[in-house]
C-alpha cells in the first residue's frame, strides 16, 4: 500500500512538535497526572467490582459496559471532529508548517502519528492498570491484560482518525447542506452509540446486539473484556481483531485521501477567542435600554453561548445522557439498590463542570478589570446565565429517569426517600461542579490575551486544574452523596410516618448546603479573576 | 495638584522587577508620552495605573483617589486601551459597545447617542451588526478606541494605539487622540512612534529596565542626554537608553 507519504518529512515534523511540547516541567506535570489517573482507575475498578459482587448488578466486567464506555469516548471525538478540532493545530503550525512546501497529506500523517503517540503514551498506563486489576480478579494473568490494553489502544487511535476525517470532510463540498448532514450524522452516531446499552433491556431483539458488536467500540470491548475475563473464544477474537484493524485501515485511507488537497482552512487554530462563526452578520440582541447592568451581563453570556458551539455541545450531550439514563432505568438496574442512585448523581452531576470551565476563554479580562464592577458579582451573574441552559437540559433528563424509579419504589418507602433525594441532588451536584469548574478556570484557565503563560506552561496549568478540580469537587459534593446513602437507614429508624417530614427536611438541607458551596466557590472564582495578572 | 500621582511604585513578577521605584506626576489635561525599549516596563506601568495589576508597593492616585483602596471609584475616571485589545468576537459591534458602555456605568440614552456618533465618525456604521470577530484589525482597533471613550473618561491610558495599523487607520487614530486632548482629557500615551510622541505629548518619560531614566519636555530631555539642541527625539531616546559601556547606535 503506497500512501504517498515521505517518512523523512513526517519524522522531522513529529520531532519538532515533540520538542516543542515536552519540556521537563511538562513531563513532571504529566507524570503527576498519570499517577493520579492510575490511582483513580484502581479505586474506581475496585469499587466497581465489590459493588457488582455485592448487589449482583452485573456479573463483574461486562462487554456491554465496556462498549458503552468506549462509545462515550467516540462521541466526544466525533463532536470535536465536527467542531473542526479533529486535527489540532496551533498558530506556529500555521506560520511555519503550513507555509512550508510540505504536501498536506504529510502534515496529516505527522499530526495523526503525534496524536497517536501521545494518546498511546498517556493512555496506556491507566488502561493497563485497569486491565491488570480485572485480570487479577479473573485470574487470567498479566500478558492477557497487556494484550487487552493494546487492543483498546488500537481503538483509541481509530477514534483519533475518525475525528480527523470528520474535520477534513467539512471542507469537502457539503456546502450549504453541511449543517443538515452534520446534524443527521451526529444523531446517527448517538443512536449507534446507545445500542450496547439497549442490550440491558430484557428481550431486546438479537439484531441490535449484532449491530452493536461490529462497531469499533463493540469490537474493542468484546476482545478486551473477553481476554481479561478469560472467555475462551480464540478464533472469534481473531476475526474480531481483523475487523477492528479493518476499521483502522479504512479510516486511515479515508483520511489520507481527504488530505490530498489543501485542507488548512478547515482546521481550527487553538487560540483562545479565535472561534469561527457561520454568519458574520447577526441581528444585535443586546439592547441595554431599561435593563440593569447585571441583566445585560447575563444576556451577553447567553448570546455568546448561543453563537458559539457550546449550546450545540450541551444539547448533544444532554440528548446522549437522557437516552442512556432512561434506557438504563428501564432495564431495572437502578432499582436493584439505593447505592445505584450514586450512578445518577455522578453521571448527571459531572455535566456541570464541562462547558463551565471554558467561560474564561470567552471573557476579555482587560475590559472587566478596567471597569468599575465587582468581580465576585460579575462571576455570579455569568454563573446564573450558564446554569439556566444546563438546568434546562438536565431537568427533563432527571424527570425522565425519576418517573420509572419513583413508580417502582413506591412500595418501599425507605428506598423512595433515596430516589427523592438523589434526583434534586443530581442537579445540585451539577450546580456545584459547574461553580467549581468556573473557579478553577478562573485560576488556571487560559485567558484572552495571556502574554505570560506559554502553551507549555498552560498545559501544566491544565493538569493542575484537572487535579485540584477533581479533588475539590469531590469534597464539595460528598455531603450530598452521604445524605443519599444515609437516607435509607434514617427512614428505617424513624418509621414510615415521619417519612414526608424527613424527606422535606433533607431536601431543604441539601439545597442549603448546595447554595452555600456554590456561593463559596463563586466568591473564590471572583477573587481569582481579580488576582490574575496574565492579561 | 496633579491629576495622576504615582509614588515609589514597584511591581515584581516573582523575582523579576518589572517596575522599580517609579514616581510620576501628571497634570490635568496634560498629554504625557511614555517611551521605552521593548520589555522596559511600559505596559506593566500602564496596567498598574488602570488597576488591572496590583502594585507590589507604592501608591497611585487618580484625582487623589487611591486606585488600590477605591478601585471602582478610580476606574470610572479612566479609559484604557491595551496594546493588543482582544474583544468579544461573538458579539456584534453594536452589542460589544453596548456591553462595555453598560459595565462602565454609562446612562442608556447617552450610550445610544455616543455609540451612534462614534460609529459614524469612524466610518463603522455599516458594521454595527457584524460580529466583532469578522472585522479587520484596523476596524477592531477603532471599535476598541470607541469602547475606551464611551464613558467620557477624564483620563485616557493608551498603550501603543498605532501598532500594526495601516496608514489610513493611523490617521484616524491620531485624529481621535488629537480630539480627545483638545477636550482636555489627561492622556498617557505609550508609543514606539517617536514622531507621534513628539507631536502630541507635552512631556515625555523614558523608562528602561523598570526605572524612569528621564522626564520632561523635548528640550529638557535633550539636555539630560547631552544632545544637540536640534537633536531628534530618536537620538535623545537612544542616548538615554544606551547600556553602560555601550556606544549609542547614533554614533
Amino acid at each position: 500500500m503506497n500512501l504517498g507519504l515521505s517518512l523523512g518529512t513526517v519524522g522531522v515534523l513529529v520531532r519538532y512538535w515533540v520538542k516543542g511540547r515536552f519540556t521537563k516541567a511538562t513531563l513532571v506535570g504529566l507524570a503527576v497526572g498519570e499517577t493520579f489517573s492510575i490511582v483513580f482507575v484502581l479505586f474506581g475498578s475496585s469499587t466497581y467490582l465489590s459493588f457488582s459482587n455485592r448487589v449482583g448488578l452485573t456479573t463483574g466486567l461486562s462487554e456491554v459496559a465496556g462498549s458503552l464506555l468506549l462509545a462515550l469516548y467516540l462521541v466526544g471525538l466525533i463532536q470535536s471532529g465536527f467542531n473542526g478540532s479533529g486535527l489540532p493545530v496551533n498558530s506556529s503550525d500555521v506560520d511555519y508548517v503550513f507555509t512550508s512546501p510540505v504536501p498536506p497529506r504529510e502534515v496529516f500523517g505527522a499530526k495523526i502519528l503525534l496524536n497517536s503517540l501521545t494518546t498511546v503514551l498517556f493512555g496506556f498506563p491507566p488502561i493497563l492498570v485497569l486491565y491488570l486489576r480485572f485480570s487479577a480478579y479473573y485470574r487470567t494473568g498479566w500478558p492477557v491484560a497487556i494484550l487487552a490494553g493494546m487492543v483498546t489502544l488500537v481503538f483509541l487511535v481509530i477514534g483519533l482518525l475518525l475525528s480527523a476525517d470528520i474535520t477534513l470532510s467539512l471542507g469537502r463540498g457539503i456546502g450549504q447542506r453541511k449543517k443538515l448532514w452534520r446534524n443527521l450524522f451526529i444523531t446517527l452516531v448517538l443512536v449507534i452509540s446507545l445500542l450496547p446499552i439497549t442490550l440491558l433491556i430484557p428481550e431486546v431483539p438479537g439484531v441490535i446486539a449484532e449491530a452493536a458488536r461490529i462497531l469499533p467500540n463493540g469490537l474493542a470491548a468484546t476482545i478486551s473484556v473477553g481476554l481479561v475475563s478469560g472467555t475462551s473464544r480464540t478464533i472469534a477474537y481473531l476475526v474480531d481483531l481483523l475487523l477492528l484493524f479493518g476499521w483502522l485501515v479504512g479510516f486511515l485511507l479515508l483520511g489520507v485521501r481527504l488530505s490530498r488537497g489543501h485542507f488548512y482552512e478547515v482546521l481550527e487554530v487553538s487560540v483562545p477567542g479565535a472561534e469561527k462563526f457561520d454568519e458574520p452578520n447577526q441581528s444585535s440582541r443586546l439592547n441595554p435600554r431599561g435593563r440593569s447592568l447585571w441583566s445585560v451581563v447575563r444576556l451577553k453570556e447567553r448570546i455568546l453561548i448561543s453563537r458559539t458551539r457550546e449550546a450545540r455541545a450541551l444539547f448533544v450531550n444532554a440528548m446522549f445522557l437522557s437516552g442512556f439514563l432512561v434506557i438504563y432505568a428501564l432495564s431495572g438496574s437502578f432499582q436493584s439498590s439505593p447505592t445505584s442512585f450514586l450512578f445518577i448523581l455522578f453521571i448527571i452531576g459531572s455535566f456541570g463542570s464541562g462547558t463551565a470551565s471554558r467561560w474564561i476563554e470567552k471573557e476579555r479580562l482587560w475590559i472587566l478589570k478596567s471597569s468599575p464592577v465587582s468581580m465576585r458579582r460579575y462571576v455570579k451573574e455569568v454563573y446564573r446565565a450558564r446554569l439556566a441552559p444546563l438546568l434546562f437540559y438536565l431537568t427533563p433528563v432527571t424527570v425522565a429517569v425519576g418517573v420509572p424509579l419513583v413508580l417502582s419504589q413506591l412500595e418501599q418507602p425507605p428506598l423512595l426517600l433515596g430516589v427523592v433525594l438523589a434526583l434534586p441532588g443530581a442537579l445540585e451536584i451539577a450546580g456545584i461542579t459547574m461553580a467549581g469548574g468556573m473557579y478553577f478556570a478562573s485560576r488556571y484557565g487560559q485567558s484572552s490575551a495571556d502574554d505570560i503563560l506559554s502553551s507549555q506552561a498552560q498545559e501544566l496549568a491544565d493538569i493542575r486544574r484537572f487535579l485540584f478540580q477533581t479533588v475539590i469537587n469531590l469534597i464539595m459534593v460528598s455531603p450530598l452523596i452521604l445524605l443519599v446513602l444515609a437516607s435509607e437507614r434514617l427512614a428505617s429508624s424513624l418509621g414510615p410516618g415521619s417519612l414526608p417530614a424527613l424527606a422535606a427536611s433533607l431536601v431543604v438541607v441539601s439545597i442549603v448546603f448546595a447554595s452555600f458551596a456554590i456561593n463559596v466557590l463563586l466568591n473564590k472564582a471572583g477573587d481569582a479573576v481579580s488576582r490574575r495578572e496574565d492579561l | 495638584m496633579p491629576q495622576i500621582s504615582v509614588e515609589r511604585l514597584t511591581k515584581h513578577y516573582g523575582t523579576l522587577v518589572a517596575l522599580d521605584n517609579v514616581s510620576l506626576d501628571i497634570g490635568s489635561g496634560e498629554v504625557f508620552g511614555l517611551l521605552g525599549p521593548n520589555g522596559a516596563g511600559k505596559s506593566t506601568l500602564l496596567k498598574t495605573l488602570v488597576g488591572i495589576l496590583r502594585p507590589t508597593s507604592g501608591t497611585i492616585r487618580i484625582d487623589a483617589i487611591d486606585i488600590v483602596v477605591e478601585p471602582e471609584k478610580a476606574k470610572r475616571m479612566i479609559g484604557y486601551l491595551p496594546e493588543n485589545p482582544s474583544l468579544y468576537t461573538g458579539l456584534t459591534t453594536l452589542e460589544f459597545l453596548q456591553f462595555v458602555g453598560k459595565i462602565r456605568g454609562v446612562d442608556d440614552e447617552l450610550l445610544e447617542r455616543e455609540i451612534s456618533e462614534s460609529l459614524k465618525s469612524f466610518g463603522l456604521e455599516e458594521k454595527r451588526n457584524s460580529l466583532v470577530g469578522s472585522l479587520s484589525k484596523g476596524m477592531k482597533q477603532k471599535v476598541a478606541l470607541i469602547a475606551t471613550s464611551l464613558h467620557n473618561p477624564e483620563v485616557l491610558v493608551l498603550d501603543e494605539p498605532l501598532t500594526a495599523l495601516d496608514p489610513k487607520t493611523r490617521v484616524s487614530v491620531k485624529d481621535w487622540i488629537g480630539a480627545q486632548t483638545r477636550r482636555g482629557v489627561t492622556t498617557i500615551l505609550s508609543t514606539h512612534d517617536l514622531d507621534v510622541a513628539q507631536s502630541h505629548a507635552g512631556r515625555i518619560a523614558i523608562i528602561d529596565h523598570g526605572k524612569i531614566v528621564a522626564v520632561g519636555d523635548i528640550e529638557s530631555l535633550r539636555k539630560m542626554a547631552r544632545a544637540e539642541s536640534d537633536a531628534r527625539l530618536e537620538d535623545v531616546f537612544l542616548r538615554l537608553t544606551a547600556e553602560k559601556g555601550e556606544d549609542p547606535i547614533l554614533k
